[in-house]
């Protein structure tokens, strides 16, 4: 008899990849944009599994919250409601299959090949606080300098927003 | 000052939130005033206010005597076609013919409680009247004719 | 007293004993949904009851007062009345997400509540992240908005959609900020060490004025989440016949309508949560006698006294104030509250550091 803990896994897995797959199936682009929610949700689902909370929360905030809700403004502005989009031609489907299986055979590829040691530690210390303190120290294990590129890279698209949505003074060309 | 200007508004804003909340808040505390009218419950001691406008009605004396000359004025000022004053002559003691009103029509149904026949009337003759339960089964019982059978013109009035 | 903590050690103590863990576990999930299913039927009854009257008093009227002794049995006939309605899917709809919207606003509304701390030791979930999860999730709600906006097949719905998200996605920003000052007095995340830290005195009596405006801007800016007037741009009825919801009806209609009072008691828990104590019982300085009056009434008590306090004060404002203008809306977000809460923000981390809090 399988565990639990493994049936709720499968559960989870099976929610995202369907939803995933349902995703590119379907022809009606809002659906779509729902299936790919659903999906992200699968994998924040699959965090809590885990117990890695912090995770399962940032992925609920930044994809369920913020880029879902983006994808679905802006399919609300381009698009109208209900229509389905055109089938696409059979070449365009076979080499997106090709394409999506090539990618899970590289994918499958390295997780045969990798020997996924057991980790020394046996538990990890998954407190916000301990997140906080690897993410700012500059030692071995720290994540100072990604963390810097990242929030500079955001401050930068933080200023291009600003200097787009600015008003130009009506006597400046 | 940008500063200041931002903060005085807000400030200026939060006051005028708290005034009104502290008006709601007054309300909330105080059940003596509620104007809630439980109609059917009081009806027997309902009382309406002065001006409340009802239907049109045509004041007539203990002797049943009108004032309505039949000069049709209210059916002209009457922006819907609510009343229809059907005249007759009739012949007076000193042997000359007088037009007079013969039926007064009314049609409840049409009318809005504009009171604009009631201000051109020039005799004073129709009033507006507080009663306001007008439901009935048929149509036809809307209209109707407001001077009183067998009644007279009032004396003195031109 | 009144420990509610020994209730729940007993069920759990009593069904590990009796079954293998795997099916204890499984029992005391469903006992959990159970409860939580009835809670909130409960409280969309007490909620909506208590809108009705708040609002009529406000107004000088009566309110309901014909079913039952002073109208009590309002909501019951209204839920009956729901139940029995026909829900139908007009025309032209997509009827699967148009299905769907309901469900997915109940059950976000359904997963917030895990966090909350009812009582003393009386919680679903004690999860390490509890705030974080809280604004987690109560961002999956405005996708049920728009996934009914969109699939109803109607302009109002759509407008009213998109209006809930733009409101929504802002007011999220400034309710952070605002939380965020009290995890910065803090130190934790965790829903209990934020009450514990509150029993020498509530964080708005403890923390100075910065946490007094973060607790104005937190108010201000989950009435705006949930959608209540002033800011119910949503659902405004003047405007778009009812918004999002206008083509919904019968118990789908009622799953929204409840999913709206639960995320307002929600919201208001995790305020008092936040920064009237939760469960913890008023305690002043040094006064033993006082306090240990206070301590005498139960805990679950104080949580939900405090909850209805702040969820009368919504009321309070909706009540009170006329609904804003879309282009007033986002100039109150982005103009005023945002930048107050920035600096806030950096005020109350200089408190925590000099530790100049009580």
């Amino acid at each position: 008899m399988m565990k639990g803990e493994t049936i709720v896994f499968y559960l989870l897995a099976a929610l995202t990849l369907v939803s995933a797959a349902m995703a590119v199936g379907t022809r009606r682009i809002f659906r779509s944009a729902v299936y790919l929610l659903s999906s992200l949700i699968g994998i924040a689902g699959l965090y809590f599994w885990m117990r890695f909370e912090f995770a399962a929360a940032v992925q609920i905030v930044v994809y369920a919250g913020g880029i879902a809700v983006l994808i679905i403004f802006s399919v609300f502005l381009t698009q109208r409601a209900g229509d389905d989009m055109p089938t696409p031609p059979m070449l365009r489907t076979i080499a997106a299959a090709g394409a999506a299986l090539l990618g899970m055979g590289l994918v499958m590829l390295q997780l045969v090949a990798h020997p996924f040691p057991t980790p020394a530690v046996a538990e990890v210390d998954r407190s916000v606080s301990a997140i906080g303190r690897r993410m700012l120290a500059t030692g071995d294990d720290g994540f100072a300098l990604p963390f810097e590129v990242v929030s500079l890279l955001l401050l930068a698209a933080m200023i291009g927003c600003i200097v787009i949505a600015m008003r130009t003074k009506p006597n400046q060309p | 000052m940008f500063l200041t200007r931002y903060f005085s508004e807000i400030a200026e804003a939060v006051g005028s939130l708290l005034k009104g909340m502290r008006m709601t808040g007054y309300y909330f505390t105080h059940h003596k005033e509620i104007i809630t009218q439980q109609y059917p419950d009081n009806r027997a001691t309902l009382v309406l206010p002065e001006r409340f406008r009802g239907e049109v009605v045509m004041t007539h004396t203990e002797n049943n005597e009108h004032r309505c000359t039949g000069c049709t004025a209210c059916e002209l000022a009457c922006p819907n076609g609510t009343i229809k004053v059907v005249t007759k002559f009739e012949v007076n003691a000193e042997g000359k013919k007088k037009k007079a009103v013969d039926k007064f029509v009314y049609l409840l149904e049409l009318c809005t409680m504009c009171n604009l026949c009631i201000e051109a009337c020039p005799t004073d003759a129709i009033r507006m009247a507080q009663t306001f339960e007008h439901s009935v089964y048929d149509r036809s019982q809307l209209t109707r004719i407001l001077n009183k059978p067998d009644s007279k013109l009032q004396e003195g009035v031109e | 007293m009144w420990n509610l903590a020994q209730l729940t050690d007993l069920i759990h103590g009593w069904l590990y004993e009796t079954f293998p863990p795997a099916w204890a576990l499984a029992f005391e999930m469903i006992i959990v949904g159970i409860a939580v299913i009835g809670l909130f039927a409960g409280l969309g009854l007490v909620l909506v009851l208590m809108e009705r009257k708040v609002s009529a008093f406000m107004q000088i009227r009566l309110g309901p007062n014909r079913v039952g002794p002073k109208g009590l049995m309002q909501s019951l006939a209204d839920t009956l009345k729901l139940l029995v309605k026909e829900g139908m899917t007009p025309d032209g709809v997509d009827r699967f997400l148009f299905n769907l919207a309901p469900f997915v606003a109940m059950i976000a509304a359904m997963l917030l509540m895990a966090p909350i701390a009812f009582a003393k030791d009386f919680q679903i979930w004690d999860l390490n992240i509890g705030v974080l999860y809280v604004t987690a999730i109560s961002s999956l709600n405005v996708i049920a908005i728009l996934m009914a906006g969109w699939s109803s097949n109607n302009k109002y719905s759509l407008l009213g959609a998109m209006r809930s998200g733009a409101q929504i996605v802002s007011y999220e920003l400034s309710a952070g900020l605002s939380i965020l000052t009290v995890v910065v007095l803090t130190g934790s995340l965790q829903i209990s060490d934020i009450v514990t830290a509150q029993s020498n005195g509530w964080w708005i009596f403890k923390g100075h004025i910065p946490v007094i405006i973060a607790f104005v801007i937190y108010m201000i800016a989950v009435t705006a989440e949930t959608n209540r007037a002033p800011f119910d741009m949503a659902e405004a009825e003047s405007e778009l016949t009812g918004g999002f919801h206008t083509e919904y009806s019968g118990m789908k209609f009622a799953l929204f309508f409840l999913a709206e009072y639960i995320n307002v008691f929600i919201v208001c828990a995790i305020g008092a949560t936040l920064f009237l104590g939760g469960w913890m019982p008023l305690h002043i300085g040094e006064w033993t006698a006082f306090n240990g009056i206070m301590d005498w009434i139960p805990s679950s008590v104080w949580f939900f006294g405090k909850t209805f306090f702040l969820i009368f004060l919504m009321m309070w404002f909706r009540w009170t104030f006329p609904r804003l203008r879309i282009d007033q809306l986002l100039n109150l977000e982005w103009r005023y509250l945002l930048p107050i809460g920035m600096v806030n923000i950096l005020l109350v981390t200089v408190i925590a550091i000099l530790k100049w809090h009580f």
